[in-house]
């Protein structure tokens, strides 16, 4: 029977160069579903940085008088701003559902006094508060209410 | 700016939080009425007439949502941007770019001076 092998026995001569390679990301990273998501969770960005932008011209115009409040008001007819608008709650609904119905229910702290809440839970009180000022804004500005 | 940016991270962080969860919840009533319902004309024009919609905005629960329609959007956006130009690679340069979106978003003080003056 053969003795064992000298550990060293099938080393090279000498020692090389490593021939792992560094990591390297492929060329079609940003093409992978989750990724894609998350990317455009992130390109939502530029909506709500325009969205303020237009809130701020609105009130801006409220704070000149009724000349300019009826002109920028009468703005938004303009096919521009309803397509980003279109753009914009398209965006909203995004944004809430995977951060209201995704990222929040796993957001609760495991170390506190109570235990986490099912995740089922929060994710219907956090809808519904979403549902219930949404609604309440509507009905406001719609003049159905106040 | 780096290393400010760090500093600040913790505000930062607390202004896109809300702008993410107030600011979604409040742009979406908003957007839904303001931005498509009145001009498609589902809604009437005549609800926020400027005497309506001046005597909603000036009183302190109108001017602290305006605020909020305003500021947290800003910052919300302002984040993600940063966050976004950090994935593609942007790590070398957010020093820069963080600052610029940053310095957008602190224009929200523009929207404090509009809340004001009403």
């Amino acid at each position: 029977m053969a003795g064992a092998a000298h550990p060293e026995a099938m080393a090279p001569p000498k020692k090389g160069a490593t021939r792992t390679a560094p990591p390297r990301m492929p060329g079609s990273w940003w093409g992978a579903p989750r990724i894609r998501t998350y990317l455009l969770f992130g390109a939502t960005g530029i909506i709500y940085l325009l969205a303020g932008t237009v809130v701020l011209r609105l009130v801006w115009a409220l704070g000149n008088g009724p000349d300019a409040w009826d002109y920028a008001l009468g703005s938004l007819s303009h096919p521009l701003y309803l397509i980003f608008h279109a753009l914009t709650f398209v965006s909203l609904i995004f944004v809430g559902v995977r951060a209201f119905g995704t990222m929040m229910p796993k957001m609760q702290p495991r170390n506190g006094p109570f235990p986490p809440l099912p995740a089922a839970a929060v994710r219907g009180l956090i809808y519904s508060v979403w549902a219930l000022l949404t609604l309440l804004l509507s009905l406001v500005l719609s003049g159905k209410i106040f | 700016m780096k290393s400010l940016l760090l500093k600040l991270e913790p505000i930062i962080w607390l202004l896109f939080g809300a702008g993410l969860s107030i600011g979604t919840m409040l742009l979406t009533g908003f957007v839904l009425i303001v931005g498509l319902a009145m001009p498609m004309g589902l809604v009437d024009a005549g609800a926020l007439d400027y005497t309506r919609a001046y005597s909603l905005g000036s009183s302190l629960l109108g001017r602290l949502v305006l605020l909020g329609l305003i500021a947290l959007p800003l910052w919300k956006g302002a984040h993600h941007l940063r966050s976004l130009s950090i994935d593609f690679r942007g790590g070398d340069r957010d020093g820069i770019v963080g600052g610029l979106l940053y310095a957008v978003a602190v224009c929200s003080v523009i929207g404090i001076v509009a809340v004001i003056r009403l």
